[in-house]
């Protein structure tokens, strides 16, 4: 395979196994360039990328800002706090507005699940998700499967749990269609106010006890609680949530085995993993963000090349 | 004027001349005479259509317009032509207007507003004064003007002492209360179905509990009180049950579906389709088949477009932040004869009539000529050219329909659906 089955990088359900290989491949290239005295290549000298951020984001932003710059493109930014969406302006307008001015690739985030699909379907440009709402964000289920076959060889086979606020995580789903897509067992563990009801749909186990869960796992990727999405309070305090759920170091220590630990960021140091945890040489959280420029480039690369001769 | 229908296939349980092919002459707005062969020559108009089948006028018990306040959507007179040319004879509008349809002058704007067309409008009253669910409106007056039942429009009656009363104070003058089945509370921000497809999509989920548990409180509050209840649209499979068991003990219950809700399950959302987005929500394939079994063991008293016209500002936008409401009204005869037959689909489009107070009028002679026309069998792909509302918010765009509407007979009128 040359090239990717999909004109857009909506979400990982809409990807082959063969698309997440081709990605790997690819990034494996452009990881090696991020790693060179002079990082950048200019694959996409002609190629005008608008990075449109309709929620706050700041490493996701920044990597792919970076990933895009490596690759040589122009890159235009756009923030929902300084832009003429608070004046009422339709997402469509909006992205129309910026597409008239000739820009050939769309990175969006928006609070609303689906507003990338939305999009594809009603304007003219490659659009890549970087996360809807709490539906996907394919480039961090990416770079995480990634990081895992890094450090592990290989993701199929492998024992993954991911902990945490499963119901409004976009990262939880884009993993968990990842991680089974590649052959890797799933199960999801965190406070059961905050499991989706119908999650075993997906082909995951529900593990309501954490040590149960780390004990069974080779990767424990732990989501962090995303109390701004939260309309009403999911459990009592942060405090019986670290009781219940936080990851320290004794814990580790205990279990049989060395797992790998994993985390989107940010971290919330102390809720979700401890300090000693996070700093940990079983925690492999700043690989996942250097392999996110990697991974970033190979999608840009890849769905840049089904538009224009690179 | 005369008026004389030629070999029509007259399905209508109550009358004489059920399943028999016959000739109707209607003259000044009654049915004069029916035969197998009418030998009259002076008459103003015949009709004479492909497979014709005639039926009681139909009645459909929840419909929304625009106007007042959102004539962008659809205007009263263009909606109630809409209506007619779907085989509506009468309809009942809901309250959800701007401003809401809470007090005696509002209900005879509405009525004003309709009169002269072939299609009967009965409006229903707000049950809580603009709808915000702390002061009983004015329900006696309204209904003095022409309201023919009450409730707050896709909006539950979330304080139960206020359902409790509105059942002990209609029962005054025989009224009327809907209750929209949601507990909001365990409903919050839902926009879809809380099931595999509501996780697959990362939407919030509307669980099945939220309608199951406001129905059982408000039938608890029915058999305290007495009166009279109706559910507009229901969409479990444990609502039909929860029914079926108040209904077997008494309690004066009657309930409605959306054929929306019969038609779709939560499926057709795979793609963020905001005509999709409908309330109460597309259920499971499940709920489905107990709705359906709903209607064969009359559980389910009546079926609905809940027709929402919806401008396109509002629909072509991020699924959250798109309004509920699918037209329905053009696609009610071609989607219902796809799921049931032809003989339960007419019961279902006429069935509400009695427990609204609208005049039932059986096809005989003597009778007012209250007709609804079709062709039950004709199969077709329901089109944006089969759209006759302002707004174009069909879900069913795309789906195979069976059976077509050739119009209406009422007030002495004849509309064609093809006018």
């Amino acid at each position: 395979m040359s090239e990717l089955s999909v004109d857009h990088l909506l979400g990982i359900k809409y990807l082959k196994k063969e698309d997440i290989e081709l990605i790997f491949q690819t990034a494996d290239h452009f990881k090696e360039v991020i790693n060179r005295p002079i990082k950048k290549v200019p694959s996409l000298r002609d190629v005008t990328i608008a990075n449109l951020f309709f929620e706050n984001s700041t490493r996701t932003r920044l990597s792919f800002e970076l990933a895009e710059k490596r690759l040589s493109a122009d890159v235009v930014n756009f923030s929902a706090a300084s832009s003429s969406v608070k004046k009422g302006e339709t997402l469509i307008d909006t992205v129309n507005n910026i597409l008239s001015m000739k820009v050939d690739m769309v990175v969006m985030r928006h609070p609303n699940p689906g507003a990338g699909i939305f999009l594809s379907k009603h304007v003219n440009a490659s659009i890549i998700n970087a996360g809807d709402g709490a539906h996907e964000h394919p480039t961090q289920a990416l770079l995480d499967s990634y990081s895992i076959r890094e450090k592990l060889g290989e993701v199929a086979g492998k024992k993954v749990v991911i902990v945490g606020d499963i119901l409004h995580s976009r990262v939880a789903l884009s993993n968990i269609f990842a991680l089974k897509l590649q052959g890797a067992e799933v199960k999801v563990c965190g406070p059961t106010t905050l499991i989706p009801k119908y999650i075993t749909s997906l082909g995951v186990e529900v593990e309501t006890n954490l040590r149960k869960a780390l004990e069974w796992c080779d990767v424990a990727n732990m989501l962090r609680v995303q109390h701004e999405r939260m309309d009403i309070s999911y459990f009592p305090s942060t405090r019986e949530y670290v009781q219940l759920f936080g990851v320290n170091k004794a814990i580790l220590d205990s279990l049989d085995k060395e797992i790998v630990v994993m985390h989107p960021g940010p971290i919330n140091r102390g809720v979700e993993i401890t300090s000693d945890v996070a700093d940990s040489d079983q925690a492999i959280i700043l690989d996942q963000v250097q392999n996110g420029v990697a991974v970033r480039m190979a999608v840009i690369y890849l769905l840049a090349s089904k538009i224009k001769q690179l | 004027m005369k008026l004389l229908i030629r070999s029509a296939k007259i399905i209508d349980n109550e009358s004489p001349f059920n399943n028999k092919v016959m000739d109707i002459l209607v003259e000044d707005g009654n049915i004069k005479e029916i035969a197998p062969q009418i030998k009259t020559k002076k008459v103003d108009r015949e009709i004479t259509l492909d497979n014709l089948h005639v039926s009681q006028g139909w009645f459909d018990s929840s419909v929304n317009f625009g106007e007042p306040g959102f004539e962008d959507r659809e205007t009263l007179e263009n909606g109630l032509r809409t209506a007619g040319k779907s085989g509506f004879t009468s309809i009942a509008l809901n309250s959800g207007n701007d401003p809401v349809t809470d007090n005696k002058g509002a209900v005879s704007f509405l009525k004003n507003k309709a009169q002269g067309q072939p299609v009967a409008l009965y409006p229903i009253g707000a049950l809580t004064r603009k709808s915000e669910g702390t002061e009983m409106a004015e329900l006696f007056d309204m209904q003095q003007a022409g309201a023919v039942a009450f409730g707050d429009y896709q909006r539950a009656v979330s304080n139960p002492n206020m359902l409790k009363l509105a059942l002990q104070y209609t029962q005054n003058f025989d009224g009327l209360v809907l209750s929209f089945p949601q507990e909001n509370k365990i409903a919050g921000n839902g926009q879809v179905n809380e099931h595999e497809m509501s996780t697959l999509l990362g939407l919030k989920g509307i669980p099945a509990l939220a309608e199951e548990l406001q129905i059982t409180r408000d039938l608890y509050i029915l058999e305290y009180t007495g009166g009279k209840l109706h559910i507009p649209t229901i969409s479990t499979a444990k609502a039909v049950d929860i029914i079926r068991d108040a209904k077997e003990k008494g309690l004066d219950v009657t309930c409605g579906v959306a054929i929306h809700n019969l038609f779709f399950t939560d499926e057709i959302l795979k793609e963020f389709d905001t005509n999709a987005k409908v309330l109460p929500p597309l259920r499971t394939k499940a709920d489905v088949k107990a709705l359906l079994q709903g209607i064969k063991d009359g559980t389910i008293d009546m079926v609905t477009t809940d027709h929402s016209p919806m401008d396109v500002e509002h629909k072509k936008v991020e699924f959250d932040n798109a309004l509920y409401g699918t037209l329905g009204l053009e696609s009610a005869l071609g989607a219902l004869l796809k799921i049931t037959s032809l003989k339960t689909a007419v019961k279902m489009l006429t069935a509400g009539k009695s427990r609204f107070n609208i005049p039932e009028n059986v096809i005989e002679e003597g009778a007012p000529a209250n007709l609804t026309f079709f062709d039950p069998e004709v199969t077709y792909t329901f089109e944006k050219e089969h759209i006759w509302s302002t707004s174009r918010n069909s879900l069913f765009l795309g789906q195979e329909l069976k059976g077509k509407v050739y119009g209406i007979l009422s007030d002495s009128t004849f509309l064609a659906s093809e006018d």
